[in-house]
């Protein structure tokens, strides 16, 4: 019995120790005094011109034996002609399977995935990106490979109807996920299908396009003085410079010029236009048209987006709708910057519990006004200013995102210092610049809403929001296929 | 510049990242890199010097995951996992004392709603809705205290990037990037964590992954398959229900069965914690001593007893869904580090790696019957015996029995034919490649190393595991092939394009 007892007082002596140094150890952050300094220096790529004019970008890389190549050529789906909707995605993929002259798209296959090495081709709106990456010791059969496929593609019929057959089958499970549904219609009545940014590729724009029209897409957008040529890895800017001079040095310039796109025009209403889905969420982007490019209200913007619904859980709509009431699993938005000159998209996109959906959208609406009747408060605007600022150094944590980074901005006209100003941009913004940027650049009474669900799981009519047009998801499907 | 996340999130495949074939050069650089204790409590630390940028990944993982579930609480790994996020007694409130009354009155009143809740349509409603007020009315006066997502703003404060979680069948992960200046303030907020998560705003977080099982699981084609197909794979091991559980189980789970899960897995003997980056090991030690080694050991987390029985026929499951049709076959096989998972995973990588595999040229290229097909060596987990699996979506007008038809041919090729020398050299190369770009981030790195040590116990494994990749001869593929690759061993489950509704 004693003996126990001794036994037990010992191990409460123990635990009582532990207790005692986890308290020494253990307090709030905020006891825990400041950090050491952080010691940083910002890093550029280097830059050099090709005797044929291709802008090259370089970062060396030692750490692994490993080199990569990303290429931007200027142009993309904005600029397609009317009637052509898909020409750029279809023949920059092409590009890349199609084989060149010499070789069939096969036999790159073959010989690139037995080296581990890649070779890939896409296009975006404004961009067709070519990128390449391979171990050092294969790096000059990779860069003669990706100069052949850039300047000698062969655009085989076998392989347009492959990413034909492809596109159309992804065009088919396109409505498959109510979100991206959601996603897709909101991006055509925010921007309006005439426009070059609002319309999409259909089955019958995809199904009419040629070896022709992929050929001459090729002729008029891949030119030496349209090019801008990024390479990162294990070599020196001499050794760098010769790889690409050989590769890339005899390839003639020719005139580029890229047709002028009609700028979105603003026809947010407040209307509401609900597919109808048996699904059990409420899906909704809601919005309107943004900002453009490198706008003088940039950073004010930034950070009021960080308030309002950034992409942590400090921002006040996820704060709200998620961690407060449960009502989805995340939600986030902002005001967004478009392509150079154009407008972006103003819009907050969620998955909403359906037994409470008019509330959580009224509570939306509810924050937005908020943003623009109140300043934000000073602990907001200063977590957030200190996490941009703080987190800055990020940007600079791989060589390969170094150089990505610098090519979009520099492609995108971006000021020269824009990243040596910008933690002095974010600390000029006051909370009176964010209240002017919510009033200027957001209003709830006239973003439109695209909801896709079951609208009799709600808790009110979707009316009860304002003026509900709805769209026939079945019909839009059925369309697609007759052609 | 921005992208938006979906934070604290399901892993919805682990599959276990091949190893390498790497040259011995590379193998031998990471040796050295890599510097590893297990301190006195059990928790193994895992730490990589990469003087880059002076930032740092950090990513500590305990061995639980949807495995160790039982029904009834399936989906609690995950739902703990966002609980994780709450705070302690520390962070998170402006007074503790004050606070805990109330919480404890919650955990009463929440745990009879929830017992009601779950009885479905004989629920007593005017119970219900008088428990569900008295709850609201608790935690209306609980806010009073909580200061809301204090970790996040802690981290956001100095810079934090990425922080997250992700729960798996066979462990839990939590995540954060910092700048290097930060190793202090993450040692004091993890152990703070570890010690002791408070559960706050418990029933408000349940209903946020009542919406994530929708949203991720409900409205998706492909993750409901996936769960049907495991469900009939495994009759009796727990592989056989998703990760982020039933959604009668996501309804019902009191918090106090939550801390039970807590207590029993999230010991320090039960984790490891790696961080690769700019860090000096020399001043990282001390910091970890001080803030992780004083946590107390906890009993050794129980053992699973369920064995998965032979699967002794054919399973097949097919279900109408509004989207378009997707297919997925397994077969029940040996996980890590049997010679047949080795083998396995060459066999998927000549099947389906890549523009030159197997299913892609003639599936998709040549005959043009799929838009997709994967071959994979490591589903749903790979604690346990696992399953060889094929998922593929037949393009119009092909079906999914045409698609399926056409795997199964392959299947019997490998059987009957032995894999060529240069399809197998074409996987090593690609392994040796794969195994060098592991290297290339802080996160990738932390991440591979942490799995290994946590699912297997040595982290160097990851560097062994590539001579069993690296000897696989094509007879072993045939053995395996023809072994495993049975049609009583076999699980197949269809979606269809729902017919037409008004």
């Amino acid at each position: 019995m004693t003996k126990r007892k001794s036994v037990r007082i010992l191990a409460l002596g123990l635990v009582g120790a532990s207790l005692a140094l986890a308290a020494a150890a253990q307090k709030h952050p905020r006891d825990l005094g400041p950090a050491p300094e952080l010691k940083f220096k910002m890093t550029k790529p280097a830059m050099f011109t090709l005797s044929n004019g291709i802008q090259c970008f370089f970062m060396e890389d030692k750490e692994l034996p490993l080199i990569s190549l990303e290429g931007l050529f200027k142009g993309g789906s904005l600029y397609e002609p009317a009637g052509k909707s898909g020409l750029a995605a279809l023949a920059g993929q092409v590009l890349r399977s199609g084989g060149t002259k010499t070789l069939t798209g096969d036999q790159i296959n073959e010989e690139l995935e037995f080296i581990a090495a890649s070779i890939e081709s896409y296009s975006g709106r404004r961009y067709m990106t070519v990128s390449g990456d391979s171990l050092k010791k294969d790096f000059d059969r990779l860069v003669t490979l990706y100069a052949d496929i850039i300047m000698n593609p062969e655009f085989r019929q076998d392989k347009i109807d492959l990413a034909r057959n492809q596109t159309l089958e992804s065009m088919r499970r396109r409505w498959d996920q109510p979100m991206q549904v959601a996603g897709m219609l909101f991006n055509e009545k925010v921007y309006g299908p005439g426009s070059p940014f609002g319309r999409r590729a259909t089955p019958a724009s995809i199904q009419a396009l040629t070896r022709e029209d992929l050929i001459a897409f090729h002729n008029a957008n891949y030119a030496p003085n349209n090019f801008y040529l990024g390479i990162c890895g294990d070599l020196t800017m001499a050794e760098a410079k010769a790889a690409l001079e050989k590769a890339f040095g005899k390839w003639p310039k020719k005139k580029v010029t890229l047709p002028e796109v009609a700028s979105p025009v603003e026809t947010a209403d407040g209307t509401i236009y609900h597919a109808a889905k048996d699904t059990p969420q409420g899906n909704v982007y809601m919005g309107h048209l943004g900002i453009p490019q490198n706008s003088p209200d940039q950073f004010k913007v930034e950070l009021m987006n960080e308030i309002m619904g950034g992409g942590s859980f400090t921002a006040r709509l996820m704060k709200e709708l998620r961690s407060n009431r449960g009502l989805t699993y995340g939600i986030y938005g902002g005001v967004g910057e478009g392509s150079g000159k154009h407008r972006g998209v103003f819009q907050i996109g969620s998955q909403l519990k359906a037994a409470k959906f008019v509330e959580a959208v009224e509570t939306v609406k509810g924050i937005i006004k908020d943003m623009q009747a109140n300043p934000v408060t000073d602990e907001e605007i200063s977590t957030s200013k200190n996490s941009l600022i703080n987190s800055f150094v990020f940007r600079f944590e791989d060589k390969g995102q170094i150089l990505s980074q610098y090519m979009s901005l520099k492609l995108d006209g971006y000021p020269e210092n824009y990243l040596e100003t910008y933690i002095d941009n974010i600390r000029k913004v006051t909370k009176a610049d964010i209240q002017d940027a919510a009033r200027k650049y957001m209003d709830p009474a006239k973003m439109i809403l695209v909801v896709v669900g079951d609208d009799k799981l709600f808790d009110k009519p979707l009316s009860t929001l304002g003026k509900v047009v709805p769209v026939d998801l079945k019909a839009l499907q059925e369309a697609e296929k007759a052609k | 510049m921005k992208t938006f996340r979906m934070f604290r999130f399901v892993f919805c495949l682990v599959v276990l990242g091949f190893a390498a074939s790497a040259g011995p050069l590379a193998a031998q650089n990471l040796e050295e890199k890599v510097h590893a204790r297990t301190l006195k409590n059990g928790m193994a630390v895992l730490l990589v010097e990469r003087h880059g940028a002076p930032v740092f990944s950090t990513i500590y993982g305990f061995k639980v995951g949807s495995v160790d579930e039982v029904p009834g609480i399936t989906g609690t790994a995950h739902l703990f996992e966002h609980m994780a996020f709450k705070g302690t007694p520390r962070i998170g409130t402006t007074d503790f004392a004050k606070e805990k009354p109330i919480m404890d009155e919650i955990d009463r009143v929440g745990r009879e709603w929830s017992l009601e809740l779950v009885k479905g349509d004989r629920a007593d409603k005017d119970k219900l809705a008088r428990l569900r007020a008295d709850l609201s009315k608790l935690e209306a006066e609980q806010q009073k205290y909580i200061v809301k997502d204090e970790i996040d703003v802690i981290y956001s404060n100095v810079g934090g990037t990425g922080l997250n979680a992700g729960t798996g069948t066979d462990q839990t992960m939590y995540i954060i990037s910092l700048p290097s200046n930060q190793l202090e303030l993450f040692c004091l907020v993890e152990s703070e964590r570890i010690r002791n998560t408070v559960l706050r705003e418990f029933y408000t977080e349940r209903s946020v992954i009542q919406e994530e099982r929708k949203q991720t699981t409900e409205a998706s084609p492909a993750r409901l398959l996936s769960e049907m197909f495991m469900g009939a794979a495994f009759i009796a091991h727990p592989y056989n229900h998703s990760v982020v559980g039933w959604a009668s189980d996501i309804n019902s789970v009191t918090l106090e069965e939550a801390q039970a899960f807590k207590s029993k897995y999230y010991t320090p003997n039960n984790c490891v914690l790696a961080i690769a980056g700019d860090i000096d090991p020399e001043k990282a030690w001390p910091l970890i001593e001080k803030y992780f080694g004083d946590i107390p050991r906890g009993e050794d987390p129980p053992v699973l007893r369920t064995v998965e029985p032979k699967q002794l026929g054919e399973r097949r499951v097919r279900y109408e869904f509004d989207a378009e049709p997707q297919l997925m076959i397994g077969y029940h096989k040996p996980n890590f580090p049997a010679k047949d998972d080795a083998a396995a995973s060459v066999l998927a990588s000549i099947l389906s790696s890549g523009r030159t595999s197997r299913l892609y040229k003639d599936l998709v290229q040549d005959k043009q019957l799929a838009l997709n097909v994967f071959a994979g060596a490591g589903s749903p987990g790979a604690r346990y015996p696992n399953l060889f699996t094929f998922n593929a979506s037949p393009r119009f007008p092909h079906t999914v029995d045409e698609v399926e038809k056409a795997i199964l041919d392959h299947v019997e090729k490998v059987k009957n034919e032995p894999v060529s020398e240069r399809e197998l050299q074409k996987v090593k190369n690609s392994l040796e490649a794969q195994y060098i770009r592991s290297m290339s981030s802080n996160m990738g790195l932390a991440m591979t190393l942490c799995r290994y040590q946590l699912l297997f116990g040595d982290w160097k494994l990851y560097l062994k595991y590539k001579d069993t990749l690296a000897a696989i001869t094509a007879q072993d593929v045939m053995n395996f092939a023809k072994t495993t690759l049975t049609a009583e061993n076999r699980t197949v489950a269809q979606l269809i394009k729902k017919a037409k509704t008004s």
